[in-house]
């Protein structure tokens, strides 16, 4: 019989149990900040992320699978080495485990790993709970922009009173 | 029917073609320019979506061998460190330029009788002056007038902000005794000929979605259509043909729906770029040219000089609002421009002060460098380096060497079947030394302004963005492909008004220049019209 946590659901491309220790990665990568001010990973969204990129890259040409089953396969890959070294699910390991394990992982074969950091920090930096608590404000540059300080141009006065500084010809 | 035979046709509808076309356009003569890519919609670009930061890679790469879009061509880099940045549409590489605008030096027109190397210009800066100025008014430059590093020059507009980093860095040249001064930039800082002013987006280098950056598109082309100039787009040429008496005829070019066209032209303008250009020369032989057109002299294609380009970071304590800005432009200082022989290098370079990472590039950059931990500590390394970088980049003077060179590969082509550019390059002992000398004085000058941390970056790979030297101007045929107003030595109705015509490369961006030339070569053809193919 099938085990309910690993049935896929409709609308998420991972199991429940994948979702599970993605989850425990994200908040390795990046946690809430003690004062709470700023979110953990986990609470912005990046599974999201990587289906759009997925769904992108099917568009552009490339096969849209290769990204999902790579991050599931490496999710499983996680979930099986905590049950081997720890005996137990990753994502229900102490947080030093869990740790100790993705240190491990980062030394010996860091591709998956550093690449979900870069996608995890990409979304995570432009989710507007970050940029607000960051004291931008969460939006697209244009068409408002930002205000710049014009600047103090008595700093000059150094350069000008050296004077000429070019050759002749 | 009729052959339609046009007055002059310009390929390449860039900084050059742009310029002089508008120039050409009082002649009343009928001018078509054709150009390979399309116009560009600002409502498309990075700086006008949230994920500004992301939207930038892709289609908005500098390199168009990661861009790939429909009017891009390959280019073979395997044997060069440096790596072409273009833009092929109405506007080409503006589109994508930081817009940072100084001029040459007089000294970077006699290089060789200055210094003993390289080889002097067939003009000077004094030649050019008025046209660098009818320039700044045409398309809109900021900047500030009194800068004691070059003869007096008021830009019609004023200088672009300097924010609290560029205070910052201003303290820590003054503290060495350095000179520095607000950049000369080809952004209008003020509402100018019904454009809006620069709202300090940021992201300049995907594209000005405000319309304040003056890329050629919404600058000089506007003006040259209105007054009659016919440009023709998703138009790729192929080749220049030319008949029995070794004068062009006009080009083979494929249209938008891939069909091969003939566009005959009694005057042909080449601005396709320090390499485009070349590529289309050798491109295009001929019984009377079997080593490519307006090639007698074998330097078609030869002396391909980059800005090698040095890069220097520094962090500071106190929050800068340094990724607020236009993100070239800000300051530049010149205190090592000139040759200086008690160097172990001559000639010289500029120190370009630009703007900081925004959240996401400052989190990956952390994160790949191991600045910015994962997990706890993350959080308070973030926060000591966002908006708190400066980076600097430094723009080394490039000396001609005729073993650097834009050839024709012999396999990789374009869509149309066209032999991609091949690039052969190395960086020379003279630009090792002088990058060397930078990275120091970045880093000296990034501590006196009170740095914690600096980093370097010795050759900066993805920095291909000035192309120049590869159909050199020059008195003397065997040692120059165009003549001292542009016209091919062996093609009388042939002129070249982009970067490839340049002597040296000087230290600083090459833009103001390549359209300071481009009108200063039309105003010549017009004072000759009666007689241009004499």
């Amino acid at each position: 019989m099938t085990d309910p946590d690993d049935i896929i659901g409709t609308d998420s491309p991972v199991s429940a149990v994948q979702r599970a220790t993605l989850d425990a990665v994200l908040n390795i990568i990046v946690p809430a900040s003690e004062d709470g001010r700023l979110p953990s990973a986990v609470e912005v969204g990046v599974l999201d992320h990587i289906r759009d990129a997925a769904a992108g890259d099917a568009v552009a040409g490339a096969p849209a699978h290769d990204l999902i089953d790579t991050l599931r396969e490496e999710l499983d890959r996680l979930d099986d080495q905590a049950r081997t070294q720890f005996g137990g699910a990753f994502a229900e390991l102490a947080a030093d485990d869990q740790e100790t394990l993705v240190d491990n992982i980062r030394s010996n074969d860091p591709r998956f790993m550093s690449g979900l950091a870069m996608v995890t920090v990409t979304c995570y930096y432009q989710h507007d709970r970050v940029l607000e608590a960051l004291g931008m404000e969460a939006r697209a540059p244009y068409p408002q922009g930002y205000e710049v300080l014009s600047g103090d141009l008595s700093l000059l006065d150094p350069v000008i009173q050296r004077g000429k500084r070019y050759r002749d010809t | 029917m009729a052959e339609d035979i046009v007055d002059v046709l310009i390929i390449g509808a860039g900084a050059s073609g742009a310029a002089v076309a508008w120039s050409l356009a009082e002649t009343r003569m009928r001018i078509v320019c054709l150009e390979q890519g399309d116009w560009m919609n600002p409502a498309d670009y990075p700086s006008t979506k949230r994920n500004w930061e992301t939207a930038r890679a892709g289609e908005y790469s500098i390199s168009p061998n990661v861009r790939r879009r429909p009017a891009d061509y390959p280019i073979n880099e395997d044997d060069s460190p440096i790596s072409v940045a273009n833009f092929n549409a109405v506007g080409g590489s503006t589109i994508l330029y930081a817009a940072h605008f100084p001029r040459f030096h007089p000294s970077d027109f006699r290089v060789r009788s200055l210094d003993g190397v390289a080889d002097d210009w067939p003009i000077d800066y004094a030649s050019l002056d008025p046209f660098y100025a009818q320039n700044d008014r045409n398309i809109g430059v900021a900047g500030l007038a009194g800068d004691p590093a070059y003869p007096p020059h008021e830009p019609p507009l004023p200088h672009v902000p300097l924010g609290l980093m560029g205070e910052t860095m201003a303290r820590g040249f003054n503290a060495l005794g350095w000179h520095w001064w607000p950049s000369d930039s080809a952004i209008v800082t003020r509402p100018y000929e019904g454009r809006e002013q620069c709202a300090n987006l940021g992201p300049c280098g995907s594209g000005c979605a405000t319309g304040a950056k003056s890329s050629a598109d919404i600058t000089y082309w506007p003006m040259a259509q209105r007054m009659g100039v016919e440009l023709k787009t998703h138009c790729r040429v192929r080749e220049i043909t030319v008949d029995e008496r070794g004068m062009a005829t006009g080009v083979i070019y494929y249209d938008e729906n891939d069909v091969e066209c003939r566009q005959r032209a009694e005057v042909v303008i080449v601005a396709c770029n320090g390499v485009g250009t070349p590529r289309l020369l050798l491109n295009s032989t001929s019984s009377g040219f079997p080593d490519g057109l307006a090639n007698r002299s074998g330097l078609v294609g030869k002396n391909l000089m980059f800005h090698p380009w040095g890069h220097v970071q520094g962090v500071f304590d106190e929050p800068l609002e340094s990724h607020y800005g236009p993100g070239g432009c800000c300051m530049l200082s010149q205190e090592f421009y000139e040759t200086d022989p008690n160097r172990d290098f001559l000639r010289g370079y500029n120190m370009q002060i630009t703007r900081g990472g925004g959240p996401i590039g400052t989190a990956m950059a952390g994160i790949t460098s191991g600045d910015i931990p994962w997990g706890a500590g993350h959080h308070e390394a973030f926060a000591k380096f966002f908006d708190r970088t400066v980076n600097m980049g430094l723009c080394c003077e490039d000396l001609p060497e005729e073993h650097n060179t834009v050839t024709l590969d012999p396999s990789l082509t374009d869509s149309n079947g066209i032999p991609a550019p091949k690039i052969t390059y190395r960086v020379s002992e003279n630009s090792r030394r002088m990058l060397q000398h930078g990275l120091e004085r970045g880093t000296e000058v990034m501590k006196a302004a009170g740095a914690w941390q600096v980093r370097t970056v010795p050759l900066v790979r993805m920095a291909g963005w000035h192309l120049l030297g590869t159909a050199r101007m020059g008195f003397d045929p065997e040692r120059s492909v165009v003549n001292e107003w542009g016209r091919s030595h062996d093609v009388r109705n042939l002129f070249i008004v982009d970067g490839s015509i340049f002597v040296t490369s000087g230290g600083v961006n090459p833009t103001t220049t390549i359209q300071a030339l481009a009108l200063y070569i039309a105003d010549s053809m017009k004072q000759r019209l009666a007689n241009l193919f004499d």
